[in-house]
């Protein structure tokens, strides 16, 4: 008899921060390691009201724990806020594709994130940064609508800038406030005068739908080649397996086949941004 | 592959014998339909292996409309194995709808085990059609009004019997076990091979009345057509029930919803349907099928596109079961005549 892929593995909540008014991230104890590479994802149950795709933005290399950053957004990221340490939930996963670490050897990192969507390039970025050598450099740039809705401060404003001469980070708000005193604009904007060598750099791209679509045609119109974009697709991936049929993207299912797709592999079929 | 004959009160005897080891479900005419029902001892004299397919499809005894996945966090995630279900007098295109059903729940690395243990466990046995529905269009997809593969056993009638043509070694074994039921089928395979091809002539007759295009110019004619007003005009009378989807036997989409259930939470599958608006939305609110006729292109795009694409064959094996179906009148043969040239 095989394993039944639809059954999830017990996990407890053991810490919840607050990262944003909407977003928060939960950090979860499975009672078995669930061995992840960064751009994969999981199906997290809420006992009895159901399951919703996350990508954690835990360090991959992390193995006991596994941390989720969850936005409010629906039906079950709302019960999803409502959890305590303590709780229990399940996990099953991970499913898809991985970003492909070492076709990123030795080049130029360019990770372009906007709002929830920094959480599967957290799990990219340390991953990077724990085989540091390997890159060229690292430019991260971040965008969220206001001060207030940037995740992971602590980190893309001050710890992660520190960690290596090679990493800069370029943060923007589209609208700043009083005490704002970084870059305005949309995260479109960070691209402007990058100074990377664009021929020897690769970009991944998570965000919603509008923000990767105007992001990669930025992205082109500076220069980046299809071959050199990864975007992180999102779709409704329900099963995670292949099956249910929800996700797919021309002949491709999002949850089996993805969510990581570089650029040329599906610039011709319908529906991407929507 | 070899044959024999069976006649009609063996045929009987082997169906009883086989109802020791499985639950048997045959079709049986009721008002001038067929609906499988359970077999007991009653009703073999109903079992009507001639005409067409029946009102449903045979998908639904692997995949259910409705069924327990799991529960929570069990450590042996195996519910009870059911009993085994032998499906006796399967047609054509149900048969071929059984391709697309085992392309999506046997691939690896992620089986469905309750839909694989259900198909290794169980026993086919299929008949030709002997007439065809106004609504039958097998042959302008290449499907033949009578099983080629996939059958332990199919049977094609002939006078006072069946050939009994063996597809596989299970369907090999149970001729073996009974061999006293069966007879030398030389006889009649000449008489089977043509009353065969009349049936299809006179289908391959019928359905040219359609103005089908070639089998082979579908899926171009489809990619040629994605920016067509058909789809538009198409969906104007389409209410998105879903009813096509749900009474297709290639159609395998299901969505996933938990419950309490007597003892502990539990996750049941449903089958889902691709009309409806929320079927592709995600939760953060984009939709990329927010209109009626981009979802009604879908169900096109994913049998005759994706389809022939992943696996070679279309996602529609002509049954034309959705046409009997769709309270707003679209007919598949209507639309697929409308593509493109």
């Amino acid at each position: 008899m095989i394993d039944n892929p639809y059954a999830p593995i017990k996990s407890e909540v053991i810490d919840i921060h607050e990262e944003s008014p909407t977003i928060k991230t939960f950090v979860l104890k499975p009672e078995v390691p669930i061995l992840f590479k960064a751009g994969q994802f999981v199906e997290l149950t809420v006992p009895g009201i159901g399951e919703a795709p996350f990508t954690p933005s835990s360090s991959p290399y992390e193995e006991e724990n596994l941390e989720i950053t969850i936005m409010k957004a629906g039906r079950v990221t709302s019960k999803i806020h409502q959890l305590k340490k303590g709780d229990i939930v399940g996990i099953r996963g991970p499913y898809g594709n991985e970003y492909p670490l070492s076709d990123f050897e030795q080049k130029e990192i360019l990770l372009v994130g906007g709002g929830v969507g920094l959480a599967p390039l957290r799990a990219l970025f340390l991953a990077l940064v724990h085989h540091i050598d390997r890159y060229k450099a690292i430019t991260f740039c971040c965008g969220a609508r206001t001060p207030a809705d940037i995740i992971y401060k602590d980190c893309v404003l001050d710890k992660w800038q520190r960690i290596d001469k090679k990493i800069n980070f370029r943060v923007t708000v589209d609208k700043k406030d009083d005490k704002w005193q970084g870059r305005e604009g949309l995260v479109t904007t960070t691209l402007d005068n990058l100074k990377i060598d664009i021929k020897n750099s690769v970009a991944i791209v998570c965000g919603p739908p509008i923000m990767m679509k105007f992001t990669t045609f930025k992205l082109i119109e500076i220069g980046y080649k299809d071959t050199q974009i990864y975007l992180s697709m999102e779709k409704n991936m329900s099963c995670g397996i292949g099956k249910c049929g929800h996700c797919r993207l021309g002949n491709f299912y999002v949850c089996k086949d993805g969510p990581v797709f570089r650029y040329d592999k599906i610039n011709t079929l319908h529906e991407i941004w929507d | 592959m070899k044959s024999y004959f069976i006649n009609r009160p063996n045929l009987e005897r082997l169906i009883r014998s086989i109802s020791k080891d499985y639950t048997v479900y045959a079709p049986v005419l009721h008002e001038g339909n067929r609906y499988y029902k359970k077999v007991e001892e009653d009703i073999l004299g109903d079992i009507a292996l001639d005409g067409t397919r029946a009102v449903e499809t045979i998908k639904s005894f692997y995949f259910p409309a409705r069924s327990r996945l799991t529960g929570y966090f069990l450590k042996d995630p195996s519910d009870k194995r059911r009993r085994p279900i032998a499906i006796i007098g399967a047609k054509s295109c149900d048969m071929a709808s059984l391709k697309i059903m085992d392309y999506v729940f046997t691939q690896e690395p992620f089986g469905d085990p309750a839909y694989i243990s259900q198909r290794e466990d169980g026993l086919i046995i299929s008949s030709d059609c002997t007439s065809y529905n106004n609504t039958c269009f097998c042959v302008a997809l290449g499907i033949m009004p009578y099983p080629e593969d996939g059958f332990d056993i199919n049977l094609s009638e002939i006078e006072s019997g069946y050939i009994s043509e063996i597809g596989s070694e299970k369907g090999e074994r149970l001729v073996k076990e009974y061999a006293k039921l069966f007879q030398n089928s030389d006889l009649y395979i000449e008489r089977r091979d043509l009353s065969r091809k009349k049936l299809k002539d006179e289908l391959y007759r019928y359905v040219s009345s359609k103005n089908l295009p070639q089998a082979d110019t579908l899926q171009e004619r489809f990619r040629k057509s994605f920016n067509s007003s058909l789809w538009e005009e198409t969906a104007r009378t389409c209410v998105e029930c879903g009813a096509c989807n749900f009474i297709c036997p290639a159609c395998h989409c299901f969505i996933l919803a938990d419950q309490q259930g007597e003892q502990e939470f539990e996750r049941l599958r449903l089958w889902d349907s691709c009309l409806l608006f929320s079927f592709a939305k995600v939760a953060g609110g984009a939709n990329p099928r927010k209109f009626l006729y981009q979802r009604l292109r879908n169900r096109f795009d994913k049998k005759f596109n994706f389809f022939p694409d992943v696996l070679g064959r279309f996602g529609c094996t002509g049954c034309g079961r959705c046409i009997e179906a769709c309270p707003g009148k679209i007919d598949i043969r209507e639309v697929l005549s409308k593509l493109a040239g």
